[in-house]
């Protein structure tokens, strides 16, 4: 008993002292990328936690999160303008909005497994983007998008770059602080065991619907948080936040970092991010060479940058103690 | 018989395209009873099993547990009732160490989390939950594979804390499909041990290919031919029935029929 405790327990540097090691890594890359592509890096890497919870962890691979993102990233701009111009008061808004999809849109798309639950979620997403773009564009200004404008807040004024850094980075941490209690819960085993065999988790007494349901929801909620964060942070909404071509974003990043952790989500999310934003920069056709490096991910590094970093950690530690 | 039999099925029947795994079948079993099903390969016995613990709704017929219909009662409510099944491939968690296979099931029905919103945050690891979880290995004889991943364990070890998860669920009638399936001779011993030692305490009902590694277990055999009941009773006096000598071995083998 005393042996399974402790070795259970026992975590590596990596993982007691996870979200100062986060806090350090932004602050590290913070003067080299400036200000606005860290804070929309920290962004995208909540998307990739709120991607992976469905994905890595409950093993349903959507093809359609833009909407989910998109959906916060409206909700919080119509709120802004029609409601209240209190940016905290928007973000609430966009929360309730994203868990409302997954609620209303969950019970259907969970029936499904593999493809079908791709495509679902992309046929949605679809859905969305005509939505915004065609039939609400008397409301969400169409093609052309419009401007947020949020009132200032005594301490949280989001006119300030570093102020709204500085908020992204929190929100970051809090969403990996709630998803990494989630996932270290039964809950946890509960949503990895669904990945492995639905079946058996049926036969342990556990009706899975209600399972995979609140996990959408917390997908969805937690994508939608991302997407007001980067309304707050760029000032405007387009459609190009629920474009379903942008799905591909979030998946690679998935897939880059190492899809059942959340470590290394957001290590996928900076990595992504790295090399879209700068190799667009030298290369027109960049996105050839994320195909390659997705095609190296796959055949090579089977469980992302960071699983292949932990399992080059462990075998090392394993053939010390031998 | 008594009038409460804890499993009952009335005419259960299931087609599948035209083909009847499982044709009207009529099965009872008292509270304590032992019960080995035999028969040959695809003689329906897994859809039966299948029947009994939800995963298919059969066609025609009713399923009752304690007298009550359960027969549109999904799997894991039949699991609340306590229903719990083995599979034929053994089935545990691969991906995960081998003490969180029983985490589910140990909470489920144990007092080990106190209160439900801890289903969602209380750490899987705390001392309280992984306590639980050893006594139940411990029952099995691997708790000291606790902290390895399932993936790594032996298939009679995995076997063994398939057994420990469905012990953990607190059965009342355990259904165990062919659960020497693959096995080492040693290990199948130390398998029937633990039956042995767990049966007294309910009911149970189990699948096996080879009638002599069960024969001594149960107290009751049934056979299944075609998707049918062909016989049912007592050991030494299924197995001298003619017509299950006949789709067992065949008409020439003569094998005498003194068990």
């Amino acid at each position: 008993m005393e042996k399974a405790g402790t070795d259970l327990t026992k975590r590596s540097i990596w993982r007691t002292l996870d979200i100062p090691i986060i806090i350090a890594g932004f602050l590290v890359i913070l003067p080299i990328l400036g200000i606005n592509r860290t804070t929309d890096f920290a962004i995208f890497c909540i998307f990739v936690l709120a991607f992976n919870i469905l994905y890595g962890f409950m093993g349903r691979l959507s093809f359609g999160h833009m909407l989910y993102l998109g959906t916060g990233a409206y909700a919080v701009t119509l709120f802004s303008e029609h409601v209240s111009g209190n940016p905290l008061l928007a973000i609430l808004a966009a929360l309730v909005a994203g868990a409302l999809i997954g609620v209303i849109l969950g019970p259907i798309i969970v029936r499904t497994t593999g493809a079908c639950f791709a495509l679902i979620n992309l046929a949605f997403c679809q859905v969305g983007y005509f939505l915004v773009l065609v039939a609400f564009s008397r409301y969400t200004g169409g093609e052309d998008g419009m401007s947020a404008y949020f009132s200032k807040m005594p301490l949280l004024n989001f006119g300030n770059k570093g102020i709204v850094f500085g908020f992204v980075l929190f929100c970051l941490v809090l969403a990996y602080f709630f998803l990494k209690k989630f996932t270290a819960s039964p809950y946890g085993v509960l949503i990895r065991s669904i990945k492995e065999n639905e079946t058996r988790v049926k036969f342990l007494g556990y009706n899975t619907f209600n399972y995979k349901w609140i996990t959408f929801i917390i997908s969805t909620t937690v994508s939608a948080f991302a997407g007001a964060l980067s309304i707050i942070n760029y000032g405007y909404v387009t459609p190009s936040f629920i474009d379903p071509s942008r799905a591909v974003e979030v998946i690679f990043a998935a897939l880059i970092g190492g899809s059942g952790s959340l470590y290394g989500s957001i290590i996928g999310g900076v990595v992504y991010m790295a090399i879209s934003n700068y190799l667009a920069s030298y290369i027109p056709r960049w996105e050839m060479f994320l195909g390659f490096a997705l095609l190296i991910v796959v055949f090579r590094f089977r469980t992302g940058v960071w699983g292949f970093m932990t399992g080059l950690f462990t075998r090392r530690r394993d053939a010390l103690t031998r | 018989m008594s009038a409460n039999p804890i499993i009952e099925t009335k005419k259960a029947t299931i087609r599948f395209n035209g083909l009847t795994a499982v044709d009207t079948v009529d099965f009872r079993m008292e509270a304590g009873e032992a019960v080995g099903v035999i028969g040959p390969n695809g003689a329906g016995k897994t859809t039966f099993f299948n029947l009994l613990t939800g995963l298919y709704t059969p066609t025609e017929g009713a399923i009752l547990f304690s007298g009550k219909d359960i027969t549109k009662v999904p799997p894991h409510r039949r699991v609340a009732l306590g229903i719990i099944r083995t599979f034929q491939l053994v089935s545990v968690f691969d991906s995960l160490p081998v003490i969180d296979n029983l985490a589910l099931s140990t909470i489920r029905f144990g007092e080990n989390y106190g209160g439900k919103g801890k289903f969602f945050f209380a750490n899987v690891h705390s001392q309280r939950i992984m306590k639980a979880c050893m006594e139940k290995l411990e029952v099995l004889g691997i708790s000291d594979k606790a902290d390895l991943m399932t993936s790594e364990l032996s298939y009679g070890d995995k076997r063994k804390l398939e057994i420990a998860v469905a012990l953990s669920l607190n059965p009342k009638i355990l259904l165990l499909d062919e659960p020497f399936a693959g096995l080492s001779d040693s290990e199948i011993g130390e398998v029937s041990v633990i039956i042995n030692r767990v049966k007294k305490d309910l009911s149970f009902v189990i699948i096996e290919h080879k009638i002599s590694r069960i024969v001594d277990m149960v107290g009751r055999l049934c056979v299944m031919h075609e998707g049918r009941l062909i016989a049912d009773g007592p050991p030494n006096q299924v197995l001298c029935d003619a017509t299950v000598r006949e789709v067992y071995w065949g008409k020439e083998e003569g094998l005498t029929c003194s068990v």
